[in-house]
C-alpha cells in the first residue's frame, strides 16, 4: 500500500496531480486546468489571433490531454507535454483552415487586438505620448506575428513569450535543435524586416 | 555571406544559449563587425518589446464555463478510456491492509459514519454508495446496541463466517483546492483521503486504515 501523505496546504505538484488524473480523478485535472488555462489560451490566441477559436482550441487541448493522460509517463514536465498537445491541436486547426503553407505574409485571417500595453493607459484621460507609441508598437508586433508562417510563429512564441529553452522547444514541436535555431533565426529576420520602419521612424 | 552556423551563433548569443567561452568570443567578434553589433542590438530590443507586448498568460474569457465544459466533456467520455479506473469506494475492500484485517464482502456499499464529535449514540450514516444498481442499501442506528446496521437488499446470501469490517469516522476535512476529503478516525488519525472520479462517484485517493 502506498504510504499516506496528507496534502500540504501549499501548491500540489503537477506530477502528483497527474498521478491522480491517471487514477481517474477529474477534480485533480480541474486543478491542472486552472493552473495552465491562461498559458494554453495565450498560446492558441497568439497562434490564431481569434478569441473564439482560441478559446475552443485551448479547451480541445485540455480534452486531448485528459484522453492522453494514461500514456503520459511523466518523463517530461507536464507543461511541456501539455504545450506539445496544444501545438498539435493548433496545427491541426491551421491545416484544416488551409492557412499553413500559404499563410506567410497573409493577414486576412487575423483579428488584431490592441496590445496589452494599451490596457495600461487610463481611460478618459489624455494618453501620454510614450503610451501612444507603446500602443502602436504593440499593435505592430501583433500584426507582424500574424504574418509569420505557423512554424516561425510557433518557435518565436515558445522562445520569446514562453521563455522555453531550445531543447524544450525541440521536444514540443518536435524537431532537431538545428531546426529550432534555423526557424528562430528566420522568424527574427522576418520580424526585423516587418518592424524595421517602426523602429527607425516611430520610436 | 554568413553560414548557418554563424546565424545560429547570433541567436544562441541572443538567447543566452552560449557557453562563457563562446560568448566572450562572440563579443570580441561584435566589436570588429559593426553590422553584426547593430543587428544584435536591434534583435535584443525586439525581444524585449516582444516580452512586453505579447503576454505569456492571458485571462480566459468565461473561465468558469471553460472549466465546466471540460469537466462535462470528460464525464461524457467512455470509462474504458481511463486507466485503472475503479468504480467506487468499494475498492477499499481490496486494499491489502484491509484484507489482513479480514475484510471481505461479496458486493454492497460503503458508508461513512460521522458523528461530528458528538456522543456515539448520535452516530449517523452520512453517505451510502452502492455500485450495483440492483442492490438497495439502508441503514439504522441502534442507540441501545451502540451499533449502526447496514442492510443490503438484493445481495446474494453471504456465508455466515464472512467477516466484515468498518471504520468509525470521527470527522472529515475538505480541501477545496484539491477537491479532496480527508477522513479522520477516533484518535485523530487519517483513515483515508477520497475524491470523485469522472462519473462524480467517490474515489479513494489514499488510505491508512490502521492509522
Amino acid at each position: 500500500m502506498p504510504a499516506f501523505t496528507a496534502p500540504e496546504s501549499g501548491e500540489v505538484s503537477d506530477s502528483d496531480l497527474v498521478k491522480r488524473c491517471q487514477a481517474g480523478d477529474t477534480r485533480a485535472f480541474d486543478v491542472l486546468v486552472n493552473r495552465y488555462r491562461g498559458k494554453v489560451y495565450a498560446m492558441t490566441y497568439h497562434m490564431i489571433q481569434n478569441e473564439t477559436e482560441a478559446w475552443d482550441l485551448a479547451q480541445e487541448a485540455f480534452i486531448k490531454a485528459w484522453r492522453a493522460m494514461p500514456n503520459f509517463k511523466l518523463d517530461s514536465a507536464f507543461y511541456t507535454w501539455l504545450y506539445r498537445i496544444t501545438h498539435n491541436v493548433t496545427y491541426d486547426w491551421l491545416r484544416k483552415k488551409k492557412i499553413q503553407g500559404d499563410g506567410e505574409f497573409d493577414d486576412s485571417h487575423t483579428d488584431h487586438r490592441v496590445a496589452a500595453g494599451a490596457e495600461a493607459v487610463a481611460r478618459h484621460e489624455p494618453a501620454p505620448d510614450t503610451a501612444l507609441k507603446n500602443v502602436e508598437l504593440g499593435v505592430r508586433i501583433h500584426e507582424a506575428i500574424a504574418q509569420l508562417s505557423p512554424e516561425h510563429k510557433q518557435v518565436i512564441l515558445l522562445r520569446e513569450v514562453e521563455g522555453l529553452a531550445y531543447e524544450e522547444i525541440a521536444e514540443i514541436i518536435p524537431c532537431t535543435l538545428g531546426t529550432v535555431m534555423s526557424r528562430l533565426f528566420y522568424a527574427r529576420k522576418k520580424l526585423q524586416e516587418m518592424l524595421k520602419d517602426t523602429y527607425e521612424n516611430a520610436l | 555571406m554568413k553560414t548557418p552556423s554563424e546565424d545560429h551563433d547570433l541567436i544562441r548569443f541572443l538567447d543566452g544559449e552560449m557557453s562563457d567561452t563562446e560568448r566572450a568570443s562572440f563579443e570580441v567578434r561584435m566589436e570588429t563587425e559593426p553590422l553584426l553589433k547593430s543587428e544584435v542590438s536591434l534583435m535584443q530590443r525586439m525581444s524585449a518589446d516582444f516580452r512586453t507586448h505579447v503576454p505569456a498568460e492571458m485571462p480566459v474569457p468565461y473561465a468558469d464555463f471553460f472549466n465546466s465544459q471540460i469537466q462535462m466533456r470528460i464525464a461524457q467520455e467512455e470509462p474504458v478510456t481511463l486507466p485503472a479506473v475503479r468504480s467506487s469506494w468499494f475498492d477499499w475492500w481490496r486494499i491489502p491492509t484491509l484484507a489482513t484485517a479480514a475484510a471481505a464482502v461479496a458486493m454492497g456499499g460503503f458508508m461513512i459514519v460521522q458523528n461530528q464529535k458528538q456522543p456515539a449514540n448520535n452516530s449517523m450514516v452520512h453517505s451510502i454508495y452502492v455500485p450495483n444498481p440492483s442492490v438497495q442499501a439502508h441503514s439504522f442506528h441502534s442507540n441501545e446496541a451502540q451499533a449502526t446496521v447496514l442492510i443490503l437488499d438484493g445481495v446474494e446470501a453471504m456465508p455466515s463466517d464472512r467477516q466484515m469490517v468498518s471504520f468509525h469516522i470521527e470527522r472529515t476535512e475538505t480541501d477545496q483546492a484539491m477537491a479532496t476529503t480527508t477522513l479522520f478516525g477516533e484518535s485523530g488519525q487519517v483513515v483515508a483521503v477520497v475524491a470523485k472520479d469522472s462519473r462524480n462517484q467517490p474515489r479513494l485517493v489514499s488510505a491508512n486504515p490502521r492509522g
